[in-house]
């Protein structure tokens, strides 16, 4: 018996569901209609409410219904007016930057790349703990804007801020 | 209201733009500041082996218009075919190698070559000495190191201009010319003095001037380098100079601004014969009229002048010379930029009123110049002199923020200077608070090995805090002072510490403490003391209690 057929959410949906599988056939050359409850509840980019011992950050506290009302944009490009092409394209390299700034200051991240383009430009704003000396900081700066500069062709610039330790804004 | 042209000079109070805008990666030191930018260049090296090593990830070319220097170094070339063209890509991106082989392939299929193409392959190949251009990061940072190490300019730039080959593409090619203007014998003498085969370079002026063939200036600017490395004796030098230059005006050849330039280089090694010679070649510059910019040698040897005859406007007409436009890369690297600055602080300080040197002082201080310990006591001469003292405990912030302050001399010079006459009373509080942070510096165990204490700081330090009425902390420095003196005889510093116990005094644990630490102590001498240390926690007490219940 099927209880309820919805859309089959795609894994991207912010939608809690509930599995309940029941395949028709056996394995052998069969596809089963998986079906599930739908669940109303969004659970995007949120943190939920915890024992009180977690320390969020402003950017994790906040849910992303406040961006635009409490909450800045992580990232600012002219591709979304009206008549501008390219939005597709932006996300993936926002996508790449943001991976390889994780990777690349491993650890030292205290909060969310911001990324801006300013005509060709392309400025990365990342606040950083203060795990590494000085010295090494400036390789990785170095490092980064050659290699992102020679990837996308365009000019890349790297602003650092160090904090002594992650700004947190209430605890979960 | 701003202007534009208001908001386009520098930010004197920032660091160089190149470094982050944040406390924690601000350089402070002048060595901080290197490392710092020689980090940054290492990284990009890093980043350009990867691209070099992985080309095929890079190779996606969407700039509108295509920018060459983003590729990776291997795809940059476009033309591959044998033809003039490529010849003339391959000059133009100055890939030496590719050039010259391109030219063997065209001269080994027959393909005619015009001139203009051979001599500009010439010239490419003089100018890098036969070799690939190299990279900007990497041979300034050892070029830097090495002149640290030797000790004089001129031997680090021999090292890293390279060797002139013999029988290299350049001789070859010049002996397959069928004729030879004098642009290719300009392009070799001038390649082979860069590159340092100075005798064959003389070899070949006398080759072309036999072949009835005039010099022209640049020729004569290459031979005027060439000369300390063919004589030694400094008269010979001179008398070298002066022929070629009397050479140069039969040949009816003008001299222009690098010939000066380079006669003034030439002349600095000469020594002391020198300095009258090359007041002249100053004069006579004016005299032709010669504009007095873009002149590298000039910064360094006006200032030396400068110092020597203290000529004040010499050095601002120096320092403004040097503010215009691209003047500024003329001052040469760090270290040579770190002496110029100090020559002008110091002819300033001894020089100028007090109010002129200090704004001469935030103006350079730290955007452009990092001074060192003696440019700081030329900065504290200069206010002594002129009896503004009150400035010293901001001096002193300075100080510490470069890292000057574990120079012992420096310190004590302060202190003795904020020491030695009674001043009115809220100086002598911000006097003592100074005292204080000192104290401070000189205490604290850190990364750097902190300051011996010598007597003279220490009883220094005691007056400023007693004419401030600090009196605990005076009897503490008085107490350290005795304990430092003392240093032979455990019994008398034991007594020292049953006197500072008596007295209920908050330093008795610490003095109880470094006793125990220094001296040699017989069992009964080292319960006392372990009694001293125990005072600290009744004396806590106390405070604890008068502090919350009264």
């Amino acid at each position: 018996m099927i209880d309820r057929c919805g859309v089959s959410p795609s894994p991207f949906l912010s939608q809690r569901s509930l599995v309940k599988s029941g395949t028709v056939w056996n394995n052998l050359g069969a596809r089963g209609l998986h079906v599930t409850a739908v669940q109303c509840k969004n659970h995007a980019a949120r943190i939920r409410v915890g024992k009180g011992d977690r320390g969020v950050t402003y950017e994790q506290a906040l849910h992303p219904h406040h961006i635009g009302h409490r909450k800045g944009w992580l990232s600012q490009h002219p591709c979304n007016l009206k008549g501008e092409e390219g939005a597709a394209d932006r996300a993936l390299e926002d996508v790449f930057i943001r991976r390889f700034m994780f990777g690349t200051f491993h650890g030292c991240l205290a909060n969310e790349v911001v990324i801006k383009r300013r005509g060709n430009l392309l400025i990365v704003c990342a606040l950083m703990l203060q795990k590494l000396p000085p010295q090494k900081f400036y390789f990785l700066t170095g490092y980064t804007e050659s290699l992102l500069s020679h990837f996308y062709k365009c000019p890349v610039k790297l602003e650092i801020q160090t904090l002594q330790k992650q700004a947190v804004y209430k605890y979960l | 209201s701003a202007t534009p042209d208001s908001t386009e000079a520098i930010d004197p109070t920032a660091y160089h733009y190149q470094f982050q805008d944040d406390p924690y990666l601000s350089p402070r030191t002048s060595a901080e500041s290197k490392l710092y930018s020689m980090s940054q260049e290492s990284g990009r090296a890093a980043a350009k082996y990867f691209v070099d090593m992985y080309p095929k990830y890079f190779t996606k070319d969407f700039a509108e218009p295509h920018i060459p220097c983003l590729m990776p170094a291997s795809v940059a070339l476009s033309l591959e075919e044998v033809s003039e063209e490529a010849l003339k890509e391959r000059i133009g991106l100055r890939k030496v190698g590719a050039a010259v082989e391109m030219y063997d392939q065209l001269v080994q299929a027959g393909t005619p070559i015009s001139k203009q193409m051979t001599y500009d392959l010439l010239d490419l190949i003089c100018f890098y000495g036969d070799r690939e251009p190299a990279q900007e990061g990497e041979p300034e940072a050892d070029q830097t190191e090495l002149r640290r190490k030797r000790g004089r300019f001129h031997r680090a730039s021999d090292t890293l201009r390279g060797v002139w080959r013999e029988n290299n593409n350049a001789e070859r090619l010049f002996r397959l010319l069928p004729e030879r203007e004098a642009r290719c014998y300009s392009a070799v003498i001038r390649g082979m003095v860069k590159h340092g085969a100075f005798a064959k370079a003389f070899d070949m002026y006398t080759d072309m001037l036999n072949n009835r063939l005039t010099a022209d200036v640049d020729i004569f600017n290459a031979l005027i380098l060439a000369v300390p490395e063919m004589r030694e004796a400094y008269t010979e030098k001179v008398d070298f100079i002066t022929d070629l230059l009397n050479q140069m005006s039969q040949q009816k050849v003008q001299p222009n601004l690098q010939t000066f330039n380079n006669v003034l280089k030439v002349l600095r090694r000469c020594g002391a014969l020198a300095k009258s010679i090359s007041l002249q070649t100053l004069s006579e510059m004016k005299a032709l009229g010669i504009v007095l910019t873009n002149s590298p040698v000039l910064p360094s040897l006006c200032n030396h002048q400068c110092l020597e005859t203290k000529d004040m406007k010499l050095g601002y007409k120096v320092q403004s010379l040097v503010g215009v436009g691209d003047n500024w890369r003329l001052l040469g690297d760090s270290y040579q930029q770190g002496m110029f600055y100090y020559r002008f602080f110091s002819l300033l300080c001894l020089m100028e009123h007090v109010d002129v040197v200090l704004k001469w002082y935030h103006q350079l201080m730290p955007s452009l110049y990092y001074p060192n310990p003696q440019g700081m006591r030329d900065l504290l001469q200069a206010l002594d002199t002129e009896s503004r003292l009150e400035l010293l405990p901001s001096i002193w912030k300075d100080v510490k923020t470069l890292g000057h302050d574990n120079k012992s001399d420096l310190v004590e010079e302060l202190l003795s200077l904020m020491a030695r006459e009674k001043h009115s009373p809220e100086v002598q509080e911000s006097f003592a608070d100074c005292a204080l942070d000192i104290k401070a510096a000189f205490d604290v165990d850190r990364r750097k090995p902190s300051l011996e204490w010598s007597p003279l700081a220490l009883g220094h330090v005691t007056t400023l805090l007693l004419r401030a009425g600090r009196i605990p902390q005076a009897c503490e420095a008085l107490l350290e002072d005795f304990l430092s003196q003392c240093s032979g005889a455990p019994t008398t510093a034991v007594e020292l510490v049953k006197l500072s116990a008596a007295f209920c005094l908050p330093a008795t644990p610490q003095l109880a403490q470094r006793v125990l630490l220094e001296f040699d102590l017989t069992e009964d001498q080292r319960s006392a003391g372990h009694i001293a240390n125990r005072t600290r926690t009744q004396t806590d007490y106390w405070n604890y209690w008068n502090k919350y219940y009264q």
